[in-house]
């Protein structure tokens, strides 16, 4: 499972990489073209989304379902605007963003609900051990 | 295990770790040596006086003041959140959440709650609200 979690990662920074080398020349010889306006717009809404992220896990106690309905609709609203400034939605395709954002949050929520599992499984595995060991001594 | 103990003079306490490999119990136990000298400078109601780190349940920060919390007792802290971590780094103390640092030596379980809330239940039985986003934190302390 390591091994796999290794090469998808290896995978992912190589792409990142990748990526950045062809941009970088691409800027260099042609300037600024559509596709890497749009490469650079996605990354400042994945920049926004990130740091709004953050700031609602630092103030924000909620429950994990509370929490991502309250973020899919600020991301949502987020995307729209966004959306609107970039010219991707239209007043009558804005309804989009709600399917787009829902998609990537019904991945998320499964990801982190399995993450939680399996993080808090290991923690008390653990004290179990640390336990046992203790009156062992 | 062999324990050997003498006594050298003009020196202060030293203490030397052999392994023949670097296991999770020898990180374990020199996460413990190091948490023997820190220490909390904490007043209470009769004056001030010093909490050892291995005493310390878990500190809060409650509108802007902060608490310390042993097996029975509540002290006031003239240190930030920030600071404690600093001091604590590399110990079994661990940000839980925006306002709570808990002992980690001290934890008894976490569990998810119905609400998907996280709760952390300490060996003296007092429970605690984890964050989703310091879990991981918590785990890296194991």
């Amino acid at each position: 499972m390591s091994g796999v979690r290794k090469i998808l990662k290896d995978t992912c920074i190589l792409a990142a990489l990748m990526i950045f080398a062809v941009f970088t020349l691409s800027i260099i010889w042609s300037g600024i073209t559509a596709e890497i306006e749009l490469v650079l717009i996605l990354f400042g809404l994945a920049l926004i989304i990130t740091v709004v992220n953050y700031l609602f896990d630092e103030f924000l106690t909620l429950s994990i379902i509370a929490s991502y309905i309250i973020k899919y609709f600020v991301f949502t609203g987020i995307v729209m605007l966004f959306g609107f400034i970039a010219g991707w939605f239209y007043p009558s395709n804005f309804w989009m963003a709600f399917i787009y954002v829902g998609i990537v949050f019904v991945l998320a929520y499964a990801i982190d609900a399995f993450k939680v599992h399996k993080d808090i499984k290991y923690i008390n595995e653990h004290i179990g051990k640390k336990e046992i060991q203790e009156e062992k001594v | 295990m062999q324990i050997v103990t003498r006594k050298v003079e003009d020196k202060p306490l030293t203490v030397t770790i052999e392994y023949p490999e670097y296991t999770e119990s020898v990180k374990g136990l020199i996460k413990k040596i190091k948490g023997l000298d820190i220490s909390f400078s904490a007043f209470a109601e009769d004056g001030q006086l010093r909490i050892a780190l291995a005493d310390v349940f878990y500190i809060e920060n409650v509108d802007r003041k902060v608490f310390l919390y042993t097996e029975k007792d509540v002290y006031r802290l003239n240190a930030s959140m920030a600071e404690i971590e600093k001091i604590a780094k590399d110990s079994d103390l661990v940000r839980i959440s925006r306002i709570c640092i808990m002992n980690t030596s001290h934890l008894s379980g976490i569990r998810q709650l119905k609400n998907s809330h996280l709760e952390a239940m300490l060996d003296n039985g007092e429970k605690l609200i984890v964050s989703r986003k310091y879990l991981h934190d918590i785990k890296r302390r194991f």
